[in-house]
């Protein structure tokens, strides 16, 4: 049986059309199924464990990136498999899992590829897109290993899903992660001061890694798939094949 | 003709240029950015490519790459490497090594097969394998000088 777990922004107009087709598609294919729309008082954990109680055994996500994150990243230990039918814009993730936006997403969902994938764990709680320490004076260190520092502040982003992008230049590569590849990114950007109070980003620092640990002088803001914090140490590991996800032949992993 | 479209095939070629470039960075999996330090044992299974500073001890199977202006104080050990920055330390190299004209290396180093570009900066020694047993008298004859040297003054004089 399948849960179709819809994100609020899919009420607007613009939307409906595509939501429409897509339910048509899903009819047709023979794997239409209960849909239930998500808002922001509502526990996507405890939706999803009752789902499943009540025999469901493929809950999918439909919306973007954010709405991705938010319900995987409370819903990851739960027995079941998803998939995803991304909607609208933000959808980075969907392209790494190799998804179509839109109707022809229905197509990946009925042939049902299935692939484990690892999150990334960080002070008991998991996330799956992406972690963002905004520009702090912290020091960072690798599997007990070595310690990163610099001069001044420096700003974290660990991406599991959710490909990383910088520009340095127009033609600057973009970074696509792997989530398969049994490890996390890290990418380091620190901060150097220009003129009297102006901030400049540096090139930034790759680290692919298992498990780091990051320590603030005083408290910082940690942001994972969408939930705010503040916290003077964090400590960030990956757990693997934690979530069965249903993906595309044009993944890239 | 400032308007001019590109042709067709001149953008496919610039994507497919732009794919590689892209497909390039994705092979280097480790970069210490410039005003980044680095302290302790820093080891990749993969690619590592260092602009900043490193302390400690340097460890890769795969190709390490030391950019101008980079500062390595540490020993390192690499499949293969070139070297832009510093190092002071010692080199194992299992391949091949490559100092540019702006490297400073002071440390031994210890590999298959060196270029060394005019204008590189060196202050060790280099050990390659497929001479062993063809060492010089003359540092066989400095070796035991040293070893009676290590020797109590007393049983020189006997």
């Amino acid at each position: 049986m399948y849960v179709y777990l819809y994100d609020n922004f899919l009420r607007k107009d613009k939307f409906s059309s595509t939501v429409k087709a897509m339910e048509v598609r899903l009819t047709d294919y023979g794997i239409a199924g209960k849909i239930l729309r998500l808002n922001n008082y509502i526990d996507a954990k405890q939706v999803v464990d009752d789902e499943i109680k009540r025999g469901a055994k493929t809950v999918v996500i439909a919306g973007n990136d954010a709405t991705f994150g938010q319900i995987l990243s409370r819903s990851a230990t739960c027995d079941c498999i998803f998939g995803f039918l991304p909607v609208g814009p933000g959808n980075t993730i969907a392209e790494v899992l190799g998804i179509p936006a839109g109707v022809e997403a229905c197509a990946v969902l009925s042939r049902r590829l299935k692939e484990r994938l690892d999150v990334g764990w960080v002070n008991s709680r998991y996330f799956v897109s992406q972690l963002h320490v905004p520009p702090a004076k912290i020091e960072v260190i690798y599997d007990e290993k070595f310690k990163v520092s610099s001069v001044d502040k420096m700003e974290v982003v660990v991406c599991n899903l959710q490909p990383y992008f910088w520009q340095d230049g127009k033609n600057a590569p973009r970074r696509v992660v792997h989530p398969q590849d049994g490890k996390l990114e890290a990418f380091l950007r620190p901060l150097t001061k220009k003129g009297w109070w102006g901030y400049k980003y540096e090139e930034p620092s790759v680290f692919p890694f298992e498990e780091m640990e990051i320590v603030g002088r005083e408290a910082f803001a940690v942001r994972a798939d969408g939930k705010v914090s503040k916290e003077v140490k964090v400590k960030i590991k990956l757990a693997r094949n934690k979530v069965r996800m249903i993906v595309g032949r044009e993944r890239k992993f | 003709m400032i308007f001019q479209r590109t042709p067709k095939y001149q953008e496919a070629e610039e994507s497919f240029q732009n794919e590689e470039a892209a497909a390039g960075a994705d092979n280097v999996e480790t970069v210490v950015g410039p005003s980044v330090n680095v302290e302790g044992d820093f080891s990749s299974e993969g690619n590592i490519v260092v602009k900043g500073t490193v302390a400690g001890s340097v460890h890769t199977s795969k190709h390490l790459s030391v950019e101008e202006g980079a500062k390595i104080m540490a020993n390192v050990k690499a499949g293969s490497a070139r070297v832009a920055g510093e190092v002071k330390g010692n080199m194992k190299i299992k391949e091949t090594l490559e100092l540019t004209a702006s490297a400073r290396v002071l440390g031994d180093i210890e590999v298959k097969t060196i270029q060394i570009e005019s204008g590189a900066l060196l202050y060790g020694r280099i050990i390659m394998p497929g001479l062993e047993g063809m060492e010089p008298k003359t540092s066989r004859q400095k070796y035991t000088t040293r070893k009676n040297d290590s020797l109590p003054a007393e049983s020189l004089l006997n």
